[in-house]
């Protein structure tokens, strides 16, 4: 290379890494601001000045956690996403299996039915859901917040995609050999699908973990509900009549904190799934 | 093993007729190839005998049994896949044995038995506890042949099994197929596109067309006595020279009559029904020759290409409007350009009917024996 043109490589780079990095800060502003926040007595900020390290991190998140039982919350909403989880990817490898290798009548017009689920935002479905669940007796249970999120549109989605895009001699050959479908299911599909399952799961789970609105609805009992409803319970404590901005800031970072954990631990088949084969 | 006979089959999708109502017999034991160009139905004749496809219309049997509206896992067939269609995720071992242990119909014990006969016979006893992915192309057609042979099914079915291995592996390949049919004599259907795979392996070869079947017949006498225009023209490369000619007769001797030359056709049956018609003569490639000097027979035709081939020179020539293709002696000196004086052999002319491009006469002076039975599936 010309030393022309190596200094415009070199121009084009470093343009290129201070927009990234400028995009980065500013979307990471506000979760540092959050952090620092959470580390001070009462929060409130007015200046610059106001956002150094405070020394109250360690009593803050103590008291939090402990004090005012924010990890009821988060154990709640853990085991909601869990459950949640779980049972979505057991209805949608099924539901994948039956679209992608079955033959019957109307199948596309089916699957079709399931992509036209995604069109109906979550709270047009509100009032019926709150009438059946109640009426099912699940209200103010924990099947109350997990069951109505089951069947999901997005995963039979991604997961159809998958499995069209491995060989239809592998099925063929299982066929000829007398190989169930549930056994292909389990030893064949599964273990070929590995990153694709890791990585909706994620989606799913950071999904389910940010539920408000319908765990605010359904649920009654303090002790059963969610983390971040359970934030807003936080900022409810202040008996000052001033809101503890700290404590929300404080509640905010333990509640960031599960679902960066599985983004940073599970970011490479969380990719895999963004950029499956589309057929 | 088992017979297999296919009655009045036919195969539609949305309306596409992909295979049109064909009958085939194949015999218990036989080593029987499939082949035609790509979308004659051919793979969709396999699959509705493995049962992958169920059938629009007609029969299927297997033995004495009709096995039309059966599952593939009840038929006992085994099926080899071009891509292999190994699992990824599983070893060689587990792969070969994944089938039968789930169809439970084989003991554990049986299973290692048949697992350590198939990888002897197929040299693969060290590459079990590897990955497919760790495998070589050849090595991994051979743990997909070693998990078709370990469950000595009635019936073999193969879809262009050697297509994804390089030439020089699937000459061998080809050669170990041929063995192991020798030594299992089981069944054995394999569909390929290429015809030197269809003629070498196949005690029979069928030759399908457009969803049809258009001759059946043991690899030489379709080399010698092709039934249509297509299959003279499929079987053979280069392809059999089809050139349009007159059909004169003085009564007793009959000429095949272009615009450049005049070839006597030897006596044989057909001749008198296109005598003064026309016709599409059929003549190999290798069936002309440059000639040393002229005679009755011989006709010129001006040299457009050549190609060296080594053990021979292909010549493509043109005489008249009409163009063709032939062997000629290797380090014949002949150019571009140049005029060469042809001969036929006449023993080996074929005529075809323009329209419906079915055979009417073969000219080899021995008439094709009719065939009997079932040939001899030994190779």
């Amino acid at each position: 290379m010309t030393s022309e043109r190596i200094r415009r490589f070199e121009t084009e780079q470093l343009t290129l890494h201070v927009l990234a990095a400028t995009v980065a800060f500013l979307i990471v502003l506000p979760v540092v601001i959050a952090a620092l926040v959470s580390t001070k007595r009462a929060g409130i900020v007015t200046s610059i000045g106001d956002l150094a390290p405070g020394g109250h991190a360690l009593s803050n998140y103590r008291r939090a956690l402990i004090g005012l039982e924010f990890w009821r919350y988060m154990l709640n909403s853990f085991v909601m996403s869990v459950a949640v989880v779980v049972g979505k990817l057991i209805v949608s490898l099924l539901a994948a299996l039956v679209i992608v290798y079955y033959r019957f009548p109307y199948k596309n017009a089916v699957f079709l039915f399931i992509l036209f689920t995604l069109l109906l935002p979550v709270p047009v479905r509100f009032v019926p859901l709150y009438r059946l669940t109640t009426e099912l007796g699940m209200g103010n249970t924990i099947f109350a917040i997990t069951v109505p999120y089951l069947a999901s549109a997005t995963t039979v989605f991604i997961l159809r995609q998958h499995f069209l895009s491995i060989p239809a001699s592998l099925v063929e050959t299982a066929k000829v050999d007398g190989v169930g479908p549930l056994r292909f299911l389990w030893s064949v599909l599964v273990p070929m699908s590995r990153a694709v399952l890791v990585g909706v799961s994620v989606i799913m789970f950071v999904y389910t973990w940010n539920q408000y609105l319908w765990p605010l609805v359904i649920i009654n009992a303090e002790s059963l509900q969610v983390a971040q409803v359970g934030l807003n319970l936080l900022r409810g404590q202040a008996s000052t009549g001033e809101v503890a901005w700290s404590m929300v800031m404080t509640g905010s970072i333990l509640t960031l904190l599960p679902p960066l954990a599985l983004l940073v631990l599970f970011r490479r088949q969380l990719l895999e799934t963004f950029t499956i084969q589309q057929k | 093993m088992t017979d297999v006979t296919l009655q009045n089959v036919r195969k539609e999708f949305d309306g596409v007729v992909a295979v049109k109502n064909i009958d085939l017999q194949i015999p218990d034991g036989a080593f029987v190839t499939v082949v035609g160009p790509s979308g004659c139905g051919k793979s969709t004749t396999l699959r509705l005998i493995a049962g992958l496809e169920r059938a629009t219309d007609g029969t299927i049997q297997m033995g004495n049994e009709d096995v039309t509206a059966v599952e593939p896992k009840d038929r006992d067939v085994a099926m080899v896949f071009q891509n292999y269609a190994l699992y990824p995720h599983m070893t060689a071992r587990r792969n070969i044995t994944f089938g039968m242990k789930s169809a439970g119909d084989f003991s554990d014990e049986e299973i290692d038995r048949q697992v350590r006969e198939a990888t002897a016979v197929l040299d693969i006893d060290d590459l079990l506890d590897r990955k497919p992915g760790e495998l070589s192309g050849g090595e991994r057609q051979r743990v997909a042949l070693g998990r078709a042979l370990v469950r000595d099914p009635e019936v073999f079915l193969m879809d262009e099994p050697l297509s994804n291995l390089d030439a020089k592996l699937r000459i061998k390949m080809r050669a170990e197929l041929a063995k192991l049919h020798s030594e299992f004599e089981t069944t054995t259907i394999y569909v390929t596109h290429d015809q030197t795979e269809a003629l070498t392996l196949g005690d029979r070869v069928v030759v399908m067309n457009d969803g049809r079947i258009q001759q059946v017949d043991s690899p030489q006498r379709l080399y010698d006595y092709p039934e249509t225009r297509f299959v003279a023209e499929f079987i053979g490369d280069p392809a059999m020279n089809m050139l349009a000619v007159d059909i004169s007769s003085d009564g007793t001797e009959y000429e095949a009559v272009g615009p450049t030359f005049r070839i006597p056709l030897p006596e044989g049956d057909g001749l008198e029904t296109v005598a003064g018609g026309q016709a599409l003569l059929g003549v190999r490639p290798e069936s002309l020759s440059v000639a040393d000097s002229a005679d009755r027979s011989s006709f010129a035709a001006e040299v457009t290409v050549t190609e060296p081939l080594g053990d021979s020179l292909l010549l493509e020539c043109r005489t008249g409007d009409q163009e063709f293709k032939l062997h000629a002696e290797p380090r014949t000196a002949v150019e571009p350009g140049d005029r060469v004086a042809l001969t036929v052999e006449t023993e080996r002319l074929h005529l075809f009917d323009p329209q419906t491009g079915a055979a009417i006469y073969h000219a080899a002076a021995a008439q094709p024996p009719e065939e009997t039975g079932p040939i001899d599936s030994t190779l």
